[in-house]
């Protein structure tokens, strides 16, 4: 309805490319004058343009909606969650560069089976800019860079998305494609070749996307962040999913937290377990980033629940 | 399902650019049964699994019948979901990574034999696979000797541990070794001179798709 009354509405762009034609047939120095006149008015007003944007990317929303609705692998009610866009987040939206701040603890949602249930997950989580979606390792093995852009659609507008590709080589190669398909950060293996990582880094801030270099049966982090030319921006520590089944002994280290804090300049994340006891004792740690997932014994309302929790009671 | 030969010597050609391109590639190989087909990490994790079931089909076709598929999985953790998938998409053997947890590569190799797969072991940047190869509960089908692309461009000095092929095979009489980071013709020949019953190529085939044909002619000529 709005897209259509806007039709028939005074349109001031409209105006505003009128008068500077009639500004070049007089004299072509006067155009120019004219267009330097609204560069600098739009510099000092951009609210002015951000009301434009605004209408327009509820616009491209709304089609993606509609995409979604018509696609059967995706639940109908997800398509109700997006959020309404501010002129507040407008610029982050268009320029993609939502990046963590240092100051703030994040949670970190991974979302490793179907793309049903990731979806189901969103639509139960708080839209928070604390919380960060992560299209995890086998859902990017399943479905490819779609599984990110799918996440991404389904998210609420601005959401911020890892892409847990576990990079090992070629990280050129797969720095371009997560950026490409819309992701905020990616990860690389700190047991990979220094190389691969140094790369990997490069290559992030090339695309201004975080880099996050994962720890997985690394012994000492602080010997492999030694090694490298530049920092990454996150450091992740955690135990795998197989090695935790079956082996209980192995515990996530978290001493070694400060130790990395206290060295480097960089943000850590913990995985935290699955309830809000647990992720409070990554934080209390001195931890930035709290990794959930969802077991398959559990509903996603609990993981939503975990995230409600951690919002507000972890600021 | 197909398995490879103790005797024979492979090719295996990994494809990393896009799908539409390596369908054409396939269609330019000469039809042998001697070269694996591979699904390369990058097309994985830029196709899914219907990346796999394609190029799976595309060499169905070209052979006349199943043909050798390689998922280059690199799995690093939750070995079980991921052999699932890639069993169920079509390939032939999937590639875990030697750096990942013991438990990982175990539950790996016992959820490949479970799928009816090869399991394969990539060794990369692993100092002495033998340490690795003494943890497992399991042998791997394969185990691959690797050095990584971007190891090689940065760093010339590092070399494939081609003199670790006799020990292994000497210790571990059943498992066959891959060779992957050579490029050239001269390459395949020492790996295979040292042993290696399958040579991995991708570089010069990513390089020059239009030469498919002419390349894969002139490497199966190494392969006996």
């Amino acid at each position: 309805m709005q897209i259509q009354n806007n039709k028939n509405k005074f349109n001031p762009f409209s105006l505003v490319i009128i008068v500077l034609f009639i500004a070049f047939s007089i004299n072509p120095i006067l155009g120019g004058v004219l267009i330097v006149a609204i560069i600098f008015f739009l510099v000092k007003n951009p609210k002015s343009l951000t009301t434009y944007f605004s209408n327009y990317l509820q616009m491209t929303s709304k089609l993606q909606n509609t995409l979604t609705e018509n696609n059967p692998d995706i639940p109908k009610e997800l398509s109700t969650n997006a959020q309404p866009i501010t002129p507040a987040n407008i610029f982050n939206v268009l320029s993609k560069k939502v990046r963590l701040e240092k100051r703030k603890k994040y949670l970190h949602v991974a979302l490793n089976s179907t793309l049903e249930e990731a979806g189901e997950i969103i639509s139960q989580l708080p839209a928070s800019d604390r919380i960060l979606i992560e299209a995890g390792t086998p859902l990017i093995k399943i479905y490819g860079t779609e599984a990110i852009s799918r996440i991404k659609t389904l998210a609420p507008a601005g959401a911020y998305i890892v892409a847990d590709n576990k990079c090992t080589d070629l990280a050129a190669r797969e720095v371009k494609m997560m950026a490409n398909a819309g992701a905020n950060a990616s990860t690389c293996l700190g047991v990979a070749p220094i190389e691969t990582i140094d790369s990997f880094i490069e290559e992030c801030q090339k695309f201004n996307i975080d880099s996050m270099i994962d720890m997985m049966n690394v012994e000492n982090a602080l010997s492999v962040l030694k090694k490298l030319k530049k920092l990454p921006d996150v450091v992740m520590l955690h135990r795998g999913v197989d090695e935790t089944e079956l082996s209980t002994e192995k515990q996530i280290p978290f001493y070694q937290i400060k130790q990395i804090k206290g060295n480097y300049d960089v943000l850590v994340a913990v995985a935290g377990g699955d309830t809000i006891r647990e992720a409070q004792r990554a934080i209390f740690n001195d931890a930035d980033i709290v990794v959930v997932w969802k077991n398959f014994y559990q509903s996603s309302a609990e993981t939503a629940k975990l995230a409600e929790s951690f919002l507000q009671e972890i600021k | 399902m197909i398995m490879l030969n103790q005797r024979s010597k492979y090719l295996q050609i990994a494809f990393n650019r896009s799908l539409d391109e390596v369908k054409g590639m396939i269609a330019t190989l000469p039809a042998s049964e001697k070269i694996i087909i591979e699904a390369g990490t990058p097309l994985i994790k830029r196709y899914g699994k219907k990346g796999i079931t394609a190029l799976k089909d595309w060499w169905e076709e070209k052979l006349q019948k199943p043909g050798y598929i390689v998922a280059d999985l690199k799995c690093m953790d939750r070995g079980a979901r991921e052999v699932e998938t890639v069993a169920e998409a079509g390939a032939s053997a999937a590639t875990c990574l030697g750096l990942a947890p013991i438990e990982t590569i175990n539950e790996f190799i016992r959820e490949c034999e479970k799928a009816g797969i090869d399991s394969m072991v990539d060794m990369m940047n692993v100092e002495f696979p033998f340490e690795i190869l003494q943890k497992l509960k399991k042998l791997p089908a394969v185990v691959v000797l690797h050095r990584g692309v971007d190891e090689n461009e940065k760093n010339r000095e590092k070399q494939i541990p081609l003199d670790q092929i006799h020990r292994i095979k000497g210790t571990y009489g059943k498992v066959l070794i891959s060779v992957a980071g050579g490029e050239t013709t001269r390459d395949v020949v020492r790996t295979f001179f040292n042993d290696s019953d399958i040579a991995v190529i991708w570089r010069s085939f990513y390089e020059a798709p239009e030469n498919t044909a002419q390349l894969a002619q002139d490497f199966l000529k190494l392969v006996k």
